[in-house]
């Protein structure tokens, strides 16, 4: 559920392939830049009513980084 | 052969001090002038900021001009005021009549507009103030200098987020040097503190939630800075004519644009922008002395204006003193490279390099002199001042030590 969320934000966000957004794929290879993962951050809050702090941004660098840390705001 | 240009007045508001006094005497000092966001803004993430402390509109003008006059128009009045004194023109009589007025800024009157939105989506008002759209509208503050000072040359306001006081102090400049007029006020001015824009920065993740740190290893961000800085400048032969004091000659501008990413910036895009600044000038890139780097203490910035240094200057680069005034004065968005000419002028007249603060831990991507942490005794007699903003838009000036 949250993953195919996940998915679907970032398909919206950069365009790229639903089936390339796998897990271990790195958020670069997706074509995903500071100010993309800034806005599937924002996306992500909004769609979850949840808050992730500016600090983990620099260490969310795959797919399963986001199900982590969307996980982690979510408890 | 194009006029020489000049610098004979300086005035500057911001954080670090009301006057270009206290300015300088806080950027010598290297005392931060970052402190706790007051008053604390709820559900607001930003918690430090530079704004102006012990600022108290009603001593500068009455209630009744306080009706027309958005807080970034007030602080552009203030430092233009000061610029013009230092010049030594009397208000209202030439040659300060027919010069230009060049202002620069980022946000324009954002506070008018929030007032206004606030009366109006949230308090549900059936009517705004009459005064709304001349005082909230984006030229006021041009429109506010000029007639607060008796100007009646050409004026207007540019934007160009960060680069604005430098586009704005060149376009002053170029209409100098092309003989469209003698002399300009020009500068920038911005007051991003509105519950708005405080938002949108947030949203962005760039702002620092401690302090600013250029160049250092731990830097964590920006850290907004509010204020204005305002210049007067005028072709050499008429300031000898009248006998003014002359900072520094303003040798050279260079302006690229990078046409690529909206909110990284581009070494080729930078380095153009110096290189430029530097033939104008007539330097020789083995010879400048000091850069007063744009310097934000986000890492895309630092990272890529050290590269574009290197690129430039080489094998000379690291004989370069480079500083970063924003971690004292805040980055005050199109306010702050107009500051930071002022910044630049002081140095150069005063032979002193204001210091890079807060910097605790070198970076090994950011190698060069960042005049870490206390001012240098030191000649100058060449300087840059960089500005980039979002958007790609770069603007360098490059300033010449004036021999007699």
């Amino acid at each position: 559920m949250s993953f195919d969320t996940v998915v679907e934000i970032i398909v919206d966000t950069v365009h790229c392939q639903p089936e390339h957004v796998k897990p271990e794929a790195e958020l670069s290879a997706l074509g995903i830049g500071s100010l993309e993962a800034i806005t599937v951050i924002f996306e992500l809050e909004e769609a979850f009513d949840i808050e992730i702090p500016n600090e983990v941004i620099p260490s969310i660098l795959t797919v399963n980084d986001i199900m982590v840390r969307l996980e982690e705001a979510r408890q | 052969m194009s006029r020489s240009v000049v610098i004979t007045g300086l005035g500057a508001i911001s954080a670090a001090g009301l006057n270009v006094a206290d300015f300088w005497n806080s950027l010598k000092a290297g005392r931060s002038a970052i402190k706790p966001l007051s008053p604390a803004v709820e559900n607001v993430k930003i918690r430090f900021a530079a704004q102006l402390s012990d600022y108290n509109p009603e001593k500068h003008f009455s209630a009744e001009e306080l009706t027309l006059l958005d807080r970034y128009a007030q602080m552009a009045v203030i430092a233009a005021r000061e610029a013009a004194s230092d010049a030594g023109l009397e208000i209202k009589d030439n040659p300060l009549e027919s010069a230009a007025v060049i202002v620069g800024s980022g946000c324009c009157a954002k506070h008018t507009d929030e007032d206004t939105c606030v009366q109006l989506y949230e308090k549900h008002r059936k009517r705004v103030h009459p005064l709304t759209i001349p005082k909230g509208m984006p030229s006021a503050a041009a429109s506010m200098v000029s007639f607060h000072l008796g100007i009646k040359g050409p004026s207007f306001v540019l934007s160009s987020a960060c680069s604005s006081g430098s586009h704005a102090i060149i376009q002053g400049m170029t209409m100098i040097q092309s003989g469209m007029v003698d002399m300009a006020l020009v500068g920038a001015s911005d007051a991003p503190f509105t519950f708005g824009l405080l938002k949108s920065w947030d949203a962005l993740r760039v702002v620092s939630d401690d302090t600013c740190r250029p160049f250092c290893k731990d830097r964590s961000g920006l850290i907004l800075g509010e204020g204005a800085g305002m210049l007067v400048i005028e072709s050499r032969e008429h300031a000898e004519k009248r006998g003014a004091k002359m900072y520094a000659e303003l040798a050279g501008c260079g302006m690229t644009s990078d046409a690529g990413h909206i909110t990284r910036p581009d070494i080729d895009g930078i380095s153009g922008a110096m290189n430029q600044a530097l033939k104008m000038a007539g330097i020789d890139v083995s010879e400048l002395a000091y850069i007063n780097a744009h310097g934000t203490g986000t890492e895309l910035n630092d990272l890529t204006e050290t590269r574009a240094i290197h690129q430039v200057f080489a094998g000379h680069a690291k004989n370069i003193a480079i500083s970063s005034t924003k971690a004292i004065h805040g980055h005050a968005l199109g306010a702050s490279s107009a500051l930071e000419l002022v910044a630049t002028t002081m140095a150069m007249a005063n032979d002193i390099i204001p210091p890079t603060v807060n910097y605790t831990t070198p970076d090994e991507q950011c190698d060069l002199d960042y005049v870490p942490n206390t001012a240098r005794q030191q000649r100058i007699d060449t300087a840059l001042s960089n500005s980039f903003a979002f958007g790609g838009l770069n603007a360098v000036i490059a300033l010449k030590k004036l021999t007699q």
